[in-house]
């Protein structure tokens, strides 16, 4: 809940459209973004993001299932995202539900690709184990502990940074099975393979507010907004999701404009993102 | 199962009566009134208040002298071991979140802000057993963080009893392992017990020296608490003659 006085709004609204923001940034930079890998020690892989006074935790589980019978060579990828009432007082009980469906919903959309699994960040064939019987099953859990706008790209940028955190055991299979019976694996304590993550997309969120858009808005930013479009971009400049929030129309010409506009913000991104998970990395490996 | 090695250490190595590592942080979530962050060994909460502010929903004030506290207690998808996916509001974070919402409301002085609604949300992000402890303790740190006045800190631990020795601070396995779990939270400097639940049995001689290590616990941590919040508000020492009541 954000209260603001008319006088407040219009400085938020002046500033945006003179190019000033009340925090001093432009309309098209970031807030300093702070990684942190390997903070639950149980799941597979997990890491907490911090963009200004937002502050979300991605973590990723993996467990042997069974493959789907429409994509029997490809592995499978669920993201649930939570929203703690320690964000936000309304989020308490089922509160949260709504947004966090939204952000479940949008996240799935720009990270998993298409329901046959195509275009997807992470490469689902990388996850079987036997064709058809045994695949690995990731579970992403993103939880919201503080909330100051821009969920989406800081849960986006936590779950890429999980999923380089993670490793996943390596298994064996037991060789002679038959080939109606379910296979004995033997899952390995010490081996763990790594992801490839450079496909992972970035999400970059444009917010309007009056005639001009801003990225990474603070959430008095967002309350007076009119709408906001997420685009998700990978390293090679392909868009890979989109997701239009907020009431008011935008006039197609200005999404197109939008689009080269997160393509160039989403460079910088990916570049600021790869150098804070490694040096996070590196500090997790240290202590 | 041997839970008590011959030599007296236990299955994470520690000594019978010895407690695992602490660690708080304070104003982990900047957009709340009061926060904070505590670990015990593996055991991580974040506790965050908002208020004392207008009473959101009027059909909940029943007290008009007093501010209403109200609390709930929420586990991450990943926090256990085996991922589950409960929905919210199961039996067990209503009772818990009844428990912290008790224990703080004996140390919050209500009566100084009528009309009004404090808000305490704890968000488990790992248990290793003693949750409930944890909750409160980053409970008590939260709220002295958002200068709500209190008459005392409230700190809680537990201990348990196996293979015949008195353990503090039990972890998830010992927690599991069937034997009694005695949660203790008390006022520190009022020497009061708020908060005291046992399962299973124990004899009555057994159970006073598992309250008393439980007693003791919760005094360290106390002391703890003081170290990393020293500018606690605490009416004991602002009005001495409170101790009497």
């Amino acid at each position: 809940m954000v209260g603001l006085s008319e006088g407040e709004k219009e400085f938020i609204k002046g500033g945006i459209a003179q190019d000033l923001r009340s925090d001093g940034r432009k309309r098209y930079t970031y807030r300093p973004i702070y990684v942190e890998t390997g903070v639950i020690p149980q799941a597979n892989g997990s890491a907490r993001v911090r963009l200004g006074a937002t502050d979300v935790i991605a973590s990723v589980k993996a467990e042997l299932g069974k493959p789907s019978a429409l994509q029997p060579d490809k592995g499978k990828v669920a993201i649930f995202i939570d929203c703690s009432p320690t964000a936000e007082p309304t989020f308490e009980g089922r509160g949260g539900e709504e947004l966090s469906a939204e952000l479940s919903g949008a996240l799935q959309r720009c990270l998993l690709g298409s329901k046959s699994g195509a275009g997807a960040g992470i490469d689902l064939s990388s996850l079987i184990v036997v064709e058809g019987k045994v695949c690995w099953d990731l579970y992403i859990d993103g939880l919201v502990i503080s909330s100051d706008g821009n969920l989406l790209d800081a849960l986006g940028a936590a779950i890429k940074a999980a999923l380089s955190n993670t490793g996943i055991p390596s298994v064996h299979v037991a060789a002679g099975a038959s080939n109606d019976e379910q296979p004995e694996v033997d899952i390995s304590d010490e081996e763990f393979l790594q992801f490839d993550t450079s496909g992972v997309p970035v999400i970059v969120t444009l917010t309007k507010v009056g005639k001009h858009y801003i990225v990474d808005a603070t959430s008095e930013e967002e309350s007076q907004m009119s709408s906001a479009v997420s685009i998700s971009i990978n390293r090679q400049g392909h868009i890979c999701g989109m997701t239009k929030r907020g009431g008011s129309g935008i006039d197609p010409s200005v999404i197109l404009d939008m689009i080269s506009v997160a393509n160039f913000v989403s460079r910088q991104l990916i570049e600021k993102l790869d150098s804070e998970i490694s040096a996070a990395e590196a500090n997790e490996e240290e202590s | 199962m041997e839970f008590v090695s011959p030599e007296g250490l236990r299955l994470d190595g520690r000594r019978p009566t010895e407690m695992r590592q602490l660690r708080a942080e304070i104003g982990v979530v900047s957009k709340a009134d009061g926060s904070a962050m505590f670990e015990m060994g593996n055991t991580k909460v974040i506790a965050a208040v908002y208020g004392p502010r207008e009473v959101q929903n009027r059909g909940q004030q029943t007290n008009n002298d007093h501010a209403l506290v109200r609390c709930e207690y929420s586990m991450a998808n990943f926090s256990t071991g085996d991922r589950v996916r409960k929905p919210k509001g199961d039996r067990r974070s209503i009772e818990i979140s009844l428990v912290i919402r008790q224990t703080m409301e004996a140390c919050i002085m209500t009566h100084l802000m009528p009309r009004s609604q404090i808000d305490i949300f704890v968000q488990v992000l790992q248990a290793d057993g003693g949750t409930r402890s944890a909750c409160i303790n980053a409970a008590t740190l939260a709220l002295s963080d958002a200068g709500i006045p209190m008459c005392d800190l409230v700190t809680s631990c537990s201990a348990g009893y196996l293979n015949s020795t008195p353990l503090l601070d039990l972890n998830y396995i010992e927690d599991s392992a069937g034997g009694a779990d005695v949660t203790v939270g008390i006022l520190p400097t009022l020497d009061k017990v708020t908060l005291l639940q046992m399962d299973a049995k124990l004899s009555t001689n057994i159970f006073e020296d598992v309250m008393q290590l439980a007693t003791e616990g919760c005094k360290a941590i106390a002391n703890y608490i003081r170290e990393v919040n020293p500018f606690i508000l605490i009416a004991v020492y602002i009005w001495p003659s409170l101790k009497t009541f």
